[in-house]
């Protein structure tokens, strides 16, 4: 049985099957270990289907690299197809502009705990991002309203927008500008993450009436939510997946509803949302995932 | 149940509604299997046939074998029956279990959902080779689908100076 056959097996799968699987990958698998596999693969790998969904978040491989360098190789390589960019820590303002310049058409953009974008960067990018339908800008720094407001312009198809944030440390405090300015920018939204938000009674009224086609609501660690009067029956009626400001567990929409096709996975593997709660700066990893070993790396 | 000439093999059709219309496929090794036309519509290479008129009592898929074919049947089985239900846990826990098979099979697995133009088994099958290539080296991912490696040493020292842009 062995050999000869096998190997020609896998060998002989059709390039777009491979460039499928190749896509559903990070960047750091393809580029420091699927890619060196044998030459048809390598081959494959700089198909710009592999790279239409680009994902360079944590974990990173543990070598000397330069991640922004290998950003832009990975976002060259998808030869201006781009559809979905997913990051953390490490994007900036000139990164982002780098993807803006190749008119990308991109749908998704995912930038969590990205510290180093800017108000003016993030306006930036939106403005040349028309088509975008989800936004995440989770645990980013506390970004403006004028930033949210030109996000509902410049972005109408917007879809789902994730604005997580730990600000629940500080639930004394209550702000509904947030709340109120996504009510009156986003009506398109379907699906909407405000875990830990400051927002009140108020500011989730407007919500709810500023964007009649909401399908999924996290409420998580907001504090100031009491859901007081009619309230809580008009979320249950209007909300298909509502998570409440004490729920543990996120109401999940399918990940399959948004239209564009593209890895669907929220955060790394073995990562559990939930864990942001418990960790300040880094993720933790439950599988035990051993990626500190990259032995051959070729480009 | 209506029969072909042939042995029905298939686990399939008995819990079908009697009233919809069938269809039957034959595999590359001459078994029948006669499915509801829904299950066999969620092939969109045999949903072309049938919206372009195709005319015979059996379709033939010559290049998938009767157990490769059975269990694509139940795939696509389930997933008529997970489209009218909605339920996202049961889909997930059900594909998770369904693709639980050796390289070899998914192999199959994967060439017959290409050919047969299924997405959703597809989808499944890929992600489960990216799932299994994830985080492993070159030298483990050549091991686990049997592939040889064709670059020479030189050939490697060649490549890997042309790219050392990536180092700081």
């Amino acid at each position: 049985m062995e050999s000869s056959e096998e190997v020609r097996n896998w060998l002989d799968l059709p390039g777009d099957v491979l460039s499928l699987v190749f896509s559903k990958l990070g960047v750091f698998d393809v580029l420091f270990n699927v890619q060196n596999v044998c030459s048809s693969w390598r081959k494959f790998c700089k198909e710009p289907l592999v790279w239409l969904a680009i994902d360079l978040r944590y974990p990173w491989p543990d070598m000397d690299i330069d991640l922004e360098k290998v950003a832009r190789h990975a976002i060259d390589r998808s030869c201006g197809q781009l559809v979905e960019f997913s990051v953390d820590y490490i994007c900036t303002d000139e990164l982002l502009r780098y993807i803006t310049e190749r008119s990308c058409p991109l749908r998704c953009l995912r930038l969590m705990s990205c510290h180093r974008v800017t108000d003016d960067g993030l306006i930036e990018v939106v403005n040349g991002l028309p088509l975008l339908e989800e936004l995440d800008l989770s645990y980013c720094c506390t970004f403006s309203n004028k930033v949210l407001e030109v996000i509902g312009c410049s972005c109408p198809h917007l879809k789902t927008f994730k604005l997580n944030s730990r600000r629940f440390r500080n639930s004394d405090v209550e702000w509904d500008e947030e709340a109120f300015t996504i009510a009156g920018c986003m009506p398109e939204l379907r699906n909407l993450q405000l875990l830990g938000n400051q927002l009140t009674d108020d500011g989730l009224r407007a919500i709810l009436d500023g964007c009649p086609h909401l399908e999924s609501l996290d409420l998580r660690q907001c504090f100031n939510v009491n859901l007081g009067g009619e309230l809580q029956k008009r979320c249950a009626d209007a909300i298909r997946c509502l998570s409440l400001p004490n729920d543990f567990d996120y109401c999940e929409i399918d990940p399959n509803a948004h239209g564009y096709e593209t890895v669907d996975e929220d955060y790394p593997s073995g990562f559990s949302e939930v864990d942001f709660l418990s960790d300040d700066v880094y993720y933790e990893f439950s599988d035990g995932n051993d990626l500190s070993d990259y032995g051959e790396f070729v480009f | 149940m209506a029969s072909s000439s042939s042995s029905l093999p298939s686990p399939s059709s008995s819990s079908s509604s009697s009233s919809s219309k069938k269809l039957v496929l034959r595999s590359s090794d001459e078994k029948h299997f006669e499915v509801d036309e829904a299950v066999a519509l969620q092939s969109e290479m045999i949903k072309q046939m049938v919206e372009d008129g195709f005319g015979g009592d059996v379709i033939p898929l010559l290049n998938v074998s009767s157990n490769i074919l059975s269990k694509v049947i139940d795939y696509c089985k389930k997933h008529v029956d997970f489209d009218s239900k909605k339920k996202m846990d049961d889909r997930r826990r059900w594909d998770a279990e369904y693709i639980d098979v050796g390289v070899d099979e998914l192999y199959h697995l994967i060439m017959a959902a290409n050919y047969r133009n299924i997405k959703g088994l597809l989808d499944l099958t890929c992600q489960k080779v990216a799932d299994t290539i994830k985080g492993k080296k070159p030298k483990q991912i050549r091991i686990i689908f049997n592939i040889k490696n064709d670059v020479t040493p030189e050939g490697e020292q060649k490549i890997r100076k042309e790219h050392s842009w990536a180092f700081e």
